[in-house]
């Protein structure tokens, strides 16, 4: 199997410019697959439509964490409604600023061993899928890959009896 | 003398050695003043042509006194940076901080005056970059507790940080470096500088109550989130942190006691890093090793070579002629001279080159006035005494002029700038250059007072 047969197609993305608090609103009711049930994460697509970042919910985490935090051992001194004030003050922030850029992806002939290859050297979840034009057309989950192991492993767990 | 001061400037040949020696040195330094390529890059090329071309043999850029490296300087750093290292997971910086934050109770002017004061006090113990990295993000976290502007209170740190680090031999670099060329031991800086500096860090308390004492305020319910965090949880391993500060203090006492035991201040501060590495039960130290400051420790070591450089050719003697002819001899000039240049200088350009560069200067200037004497005899002269902590005072204080004028003031405005807070190299100048002017005029009064009036 290959990237491209594992992928879901997306019709979402993010653009640079626009806020958080837009951002943040598509990915409420972005669509995987047919569903609209919400994703945690969209790549970012220029005016040309090239792929310039991701943005997942570690970056929304990031963009309401203040950098001091991580600076030292602060975690015990915060306070009700920190995260709530932070979060409100985030909503103008742009796009652009707390994407990833450098964004793992795979190329849709790329096999499924790969693709786990990427997941667990760059910690990363989902992926952009490219064509050979180095155009997104879809996402690969660590879900899916999960689903895909599994299957696997059972189809042989069958076959492997006789 | 003036006809002394005539044979000396004959005896350096300006041949090409030395215009490629004073082309090297000045290049470097004014590619570190124009921060275009890392300061630390240059040092270390710079140093490494030293010797290619044949200035400095690698002897000397290694292992000679005068010319070369001075590891006296290197060790100690390197030493203190493990200690801290190895104490920064205990939590002990973040429970002194947020103690601190609750001894003021919360009220903004107190937090001001007390994270300044503790600021410089840690900053004499240890260097300044690191207090105001161990102090700032817990600054950051109050005033974002408390709905305050962050700006003041991170600029006066750092400021308070620059006069605290004034105060002791290893409070600085500069003071480290003036300490291991003039031979100076600890309990001289304390007995030297550290009075002083309590009276410029008094001076500098009452400045910004007058400056922002009526301006803070802040809401009651605000002040509780400050008073409702605990300083306990900050300790986070309290049995290293229990075996550090015991290490801490054998340090300390062999800091307080390192003249009289005839060791460097390098050997003591080894000796703890040592110690602490062996109780702490760290068992793989590559960790702790690779986080101390290694561009930092390299930029002091290609600095000693380029300035063992310009000495053997006598650029620096022929700079030290010139001054003296500025001077016509005249020490207590020379000390104001010494301390205002100093200042304004460490205003602009980083104190450390200006230090490695004065330190022989200094030294050369004393063999033109004492032909007759060397060693120590010559560096504690008794009316050069005033020379080297004119020196340390103007280079550790003149850093507070500007946003440039300390490592600590650049982390600072880092920090503040990542916190979506700008400071303009103007606003930073505003609060820096008057309060540097004021510890100055503190400091050559004492100057004054003391070695030329008193002369105690």
């Amino acid at each position: 199997m290959k990237a491209k047969d594992l992928m879901v197609p997306i019709h979402d993305y993010l653009t640079p410019g626009s806020n958080l608090k837009e951002a943040v609103n598509l990915l409420k009711v972005g669509e995987r697959g047919d569903q609209k049930v919400g994703v945690m994460g969209l790549p970012v697509l220029d005016k040309n439509g090239k792929l310039i970042g991701m943005l997942s919910m570690t970056d929304i985490l990031k963009a309401v964490y203040p950098s001091y935090m991580s600076m030292m051992n602060l975690g015990g001194f915060t306070w009700d409604g920190m995260l709530e004030s932070l979060a409100k003050q985030a909503g103008d922030k742009k796009v652009e600023m707390l994407m990833t850029r450098d964004v793992v992806t795979v190329r849709e002939d790329d096999f499924l061993m790969e693709c786990v290859d990427r997941i667990l050297r760059k910690q990363v979840r989902r992926m952009p899928v490219l064509d050979k034009t180095g155009k997104v057309v879809g996402m690969v989950y660590m879900r899916d890959i999960f689903f895909a192991i599994t299957k696997a492993m059972l189809e042989e767990d069958n076959g492997g009896g006789k | 003398m003036s006809q002394e001061v005539a044979t000396a400037a004959n005896q350096i040949v300006m041949g090409p050695a030395f215009w490629i020696a004073t082309a090297i040195f000045i290049l470097a330094y004014a590619l570190i003043v124009s921060e275009k390529i890392h300061k630390t890059i240059i040092a270390i090329f710079g140093a490494a042509l030293m010797i290619v071309i044949g200035i400095l043999t690698q002897e000397e850029a290694f292992h000679s006194t005068d010319l070369g490296v001075d590891w006296n300087v290197i060790f100690l750093l390197i030493s203190m940076m493990v200690i801290i290292n190895i104490m920064k997971p205990t939590g002990c910086f973040e429970y002194i901080a947020i103690k601190s934050a609750k001894v003021a109770k919360g009220k903004p002017f107190m937090i001001m005056a007390i994270f300044s004061t503790v600021t410089a006090v840690v900053s004499a113990f240890l260097d300044n970059v690191t207090t105001v990295l161990l102090i700032a993000p817990v600054t950051l976290l109050i005033c974002q507790a408390l709905e305050l502007d962050v700006v003041p209170f991170l600029i006066t740190e750092a400021l308070a940080s620059n006069i605290g680090g004034t105060a002791t031999l290893i409070g600085d670099p500069p003071n480290i470096m003036i300490a291991s060329k003039a031979q100076l031991d600890f309990m001289a800086f304390v007995y030297h500088l550290t009075p002083v500096i309590i009276v410029v860090l008094i001076a500098y308390i009452i400045t910004l109550y007058f400056i922002f004492g009526k301006r803070l305020t802040v809401k009651e319910e605000l002040r509780q989130r400050v008073m409702a965090m605990d300083e306990n949880e900050a300790i986070k391993d309290p049995v290293l942190l229990k075996k550090s500060l015991a290490v801490l203090a054998v340090t300390m006492t062999g800091f307080i006691l390192h003249g009289m035991l005839h060791l460097e201040p390098a050997t003591i501060a080894l000796f703890g890093a040592g110690l602490l590495l062996l109780v702490s039960g760290i068992k793989d130290p590559n960790h702790v090793l690779s986080e101390a400051e290694w561009a930092t420790l390299f930029f002091f070591i290609g600095l000693f070579i380029i300035i063992g450089g310009v000495v053997k050719v006598g650029l620096i003697k022929w700079m030290s002629i010139e001054v003296l002819k500025i001077t016509q001899g005249n020490l207590l000039g020379t000390s104001m001279i010494v301390l205002w240049f100093s200042a304004f200088a460490s205003a602009f350009i980083d104190n450390i080159p200006y230090v490695a560069t004065m330190n022989p200067l200094i030294i050369d200037m004393a063999k033109q006035l004492w032909p007759n004497l060397s060693g120590v005899e010559l560096l504690h002269h008794p009316d050069l005494m005033p020379m080297w902590w004119s020196l340390a005072l103007g280079a550790c204080l003149g850093g507070n002029g500007t946003a440039i004028g300390a490592s600590a003031n650049v982390i600072v405005v880092g920090m503040a700038e990542k916190m979506g807070h700008h400071i303009s190299f103007k606003k930073f100048m505003l609060y820096g250059m008057p309060l540097m002017i004021e510890s100055v005029i503190i400091c050559m009064i004492y100057v004054w007072l003391r070695y030329y009036v008193l002369q105690i």
